[in-house]
C-alpha cells in the first residue's frame, strides 16, 4: 500500500511516500531560517510558509519516490497537536486532494506519529515498549501495546522539555532552536557547576521543567555577567538536570510496567547527551534501547504515514468534516 | 482603575489567587497577565481552569501552540504570546475571535498586546522562590465582585 503522509504541525513542512514501513521519501522543508531572527516561531509567517511549500513539498516526495499522484492508495495528514493555522495548511490539502482525487484520507495524531517512529528503525521494539516523547511541545512518556494502543503514563505539568531549552537558550543569549546550541557549549562545561532541580515529582510519571527555567534565570541574574566559559558550565549543568529526570523517570516506568523496550522520539530525541544516556541503559540495566536516526526523532511525514498505513489498512477513515486541533489527546 | 493586592507564600497560595479569579469571570471576559519568565503566570491560570471546572493538569505551557482552548463551564482560551514577534502577528493569528468570543480569554504576556482593554489585569511579580505579589486591576464593580467572592 503507497502512503502518502504529509505533516504541517509547526515550522516543517514535510511530505513522505511510504510502501508498508519502507521509507521510498521523506522530504522535509525547514523553516528554522526565517524563524531564526525571531528567536521563535512566528505563527503567521510559518503558515504562509506551509501554503508556498505545500506544493513543492509534495511533488517532491513523489518524484523522488519514483510515483504520481494516481499511484497513492492512501493519505495521512497530521491534524494535531500543533500551530492552528500551520496545521490548518496540511489538512485542507490533504482532504481537497483526497476528495479531488478519490484517495481515501485519515487525520493521524502528530503524538501518534512519533510513537511510531520506532517503527521506522532497522530495528523495530517489539510490543509492548515504552516511549519518551520529548519535544518543544511535549514531554510524555507513553506505553505501547500494539498499533493504537495507547497509554500515557505521565506527561509535562508545565513546560515541555524543548521549550525549556529554548527559553534557557534565549536568556542565555544564544541561538533558536535551544537545542543544538545548548547540547554543544554542554560538551565544553561541567555538568556538576551548578546543582540546579532535578523535579521526580516522586509516585508519578508526570514531568515539571518550570521550575527549572526559572532557577537558571535567577543563577544567571545573580551571576550579573555571563563569560562563555560560564555559559558553557551553565547549559552542562542545566543538560544534566533535564536529562537525568527524563532518564530517571523512563527507567522507573519501564520497571513498574515490566517492560524491557524503551523508544525515544521528538526533537530532544536528537540531543546526544540524551541519547548517550539512554544508550548506557542497555548495559547497565539490560533494556533495550531503540533511538531511531534523528532526521526520523524530529517532525516528519513518514512518522504520519507510517501510523496512517496502519489505520488505513484497518479500514479507518476521516471524512471531509476532518478539521485541525491545536489541542489533541493521543 | 482599582487594584487588589494579594501576597502569597507558596505555589498553592498563587493558584488559589487564580481560582478566586475564575470564579467571578464571565463569558467574554479578558484576563491580561504580565509578569517575567517564572513568575507564575501558567500555575495562576491552573487556578482559573479549576473554577471553570476544568481539569488543571490540562494546563501546561502554551509557548508552543500559542492558543490552547479548554471546555468547562465556560470555554476557556489560554494564550501564549511569548514567541510572538510583534503586534502585527498578534492579529494575523486571529486571536480577535478569541478575544471578542463567547468564551474567557487569559493571555500570557500581554504587553504584546497593544490595543485591547481587559476585564482584569494580573500582575505578578516575583517576591522569593515561591512567593509572589500578585496585583489584580480592574473595574470597581467588577473588583468588589472579586473581593466579595
Amino acid at each position: 500500500m503507497l502512503i502518502l503522509g504529509i505533516d504541517t504541525s509547526c515550522d516543517d513542512t514535510s511530505a513522505a511516500v511510504l510502501e508498508g514501513r519502507k521509507i521510498l521519501s521523506n522530504v522535509v522543508s525547514s523553516q528554522v531560517e526565517i524563524h531564526k531572527k525571531y528567536g521563535g516561531i512566528v505563527p503567521e509567517l510559518a503558515s504562509r510558509r506551509h501554503i508556498e511549500m505545500i506544493w513543492p513539498v509534495v511533488s517532491e516526495a513523489l518524484d523522488k519516490a519514483s510515483v504520481t499522484l494516481k499511484d497513492i492508495e492512501g493519505i495521512a495528514v497530521c491534524n494535531g497537536p500543533g500551530l492552528i493555522g500551520s496545521l490548518l495548511v496540511g489538512v485542507c490539502f490533504a482532504k481537497a486532494t483526497g476528495y479531488a482525487s478519490k484517495i481515501p484520507f485519515i487525520g493521524i495524531n502528530h503524538l501518534e506519529g512519533h510513537i511510531l517512529s520506532a517503527m521506522l528503525g532497522d530495528e523495530t521494539p517489539g510490543f509492548p515498549f515504552l516511549c519518551l516523547v520529548v519535544s518543544g511541545g511535549h514531554t510524555s512518556l507513553y506505553r505501547v501495546d500494539g498499533f493504537g494502543q495507547y497509554r500515557e503514563l505521565g506527561r509535562t505539568r508545565d513546560d515541555a522539555a524543548g521549550e525549556a531549552y529554548d527559553k534557557v537558550a534565549k536568556l542565555l543569549g544564544l541561538g533558536y532552536p535551544g537545542g543544538p546550541y545548548i547540547d554543544r557549549l554542554a560538551q565544553e562545561g561541567d555538568p556538576s557547576w551548578v546543582e540546579f532541580p532535578r523535579p521526580y515529582l516522586h509516585g508519578s510519571f508526570d514531568f515539571s521543567f518550570s521550575g527549572l527555567k526559572t532557577a537558571v534565570k535567577n543563577y544567571v541574574e545573580s551571576l550579573g555577567k555571563v563569560d562563555h566559559r560560564s555559559v558553557a558550565h551553565i547549559c552542562a549543568s542545566f543538560q544534566a538536570s533535564v536529562v537525568d529526570v527524563l532518564i530517571k523517570k523512563t527507567l522507573s516506568a519501564a520497571r513498574r510496567e515490566r517492560i524491557s523496550n524503551v523508544s525515544l522520539s521528538g526533537g530532544v530525541a536528537a540531543n546526544r547527551e540524551l541519547r548517550r544516556r539512554m544508550k548506557e541503559l542497555e548495559n547497565r540495566e539490560g533494556i533495550r534501547v531503540f533511538l531511531p536516526p534523528r532526521h526520523l526523532c524530529t517532525d516528519n511525514a513518514a512518522m504520519i504515514a507510517i501510523a496512517g498505513h496502519h489505520r488505513l489498512a484497518r479500514g479507518e477513515r476521516s471524512d471531509i468534516t476532518l478539521t485541525a486541533r491545536a489541542v489533541l489527546p493521543v | 482603575m482599582h487594584e487588589i493586592e494579594y501576597r502569597c507564600r507558596s505555589v498553592k497560595e498563587t493558584v488559589a489567587v487564580g481560582e478566586a479569579l475564575g470564579r467571578v469571570l464571565r463569558p467574554g471576559d479578558n484576563v491580561f497577565l504580565y509578569g517575567d519568565l517564572g513568575a507564575g503566570k501558567t500555575t495562576f491560570i491552573k487556578g482559573i481552569a479549576r473554577a471553570l471546572d476544568i481539569d488543571e493538569d490540562e494546563i501546561t505551557s502554551a509557548s508552543f501552540v500559542i492558543i490552547a482552548e479548554h471546555y468547562g463551564r465556560y470555554p476557556l482560551y489560554h494564550v501564549d504570546l511569548y514567541r510572538i514577534a510583534g503586534e502585527a502577528e498578534v492579529f494575523e493569528i486571529g486571536l480577535e475571535e478569541y478575544l471578542d468570543g463567547d468564551g474567557i480569554a487569559v493571555v500570557e504576556w500581554a504587553e504584546r498586546l497593544k490595543g485591547w482593554d481587559s476585564t482584569f489585569s494580573v500582575y505578578l511579580h516575583v517576591r522569593g522562590e515561591e512567593e509572589r505579589l500578585i496585583k489584580i486591576t480592574g473595574s470597581s464593580e467588577r473588583l468588589q465582585g472579586l473581593k466579595n467572592g
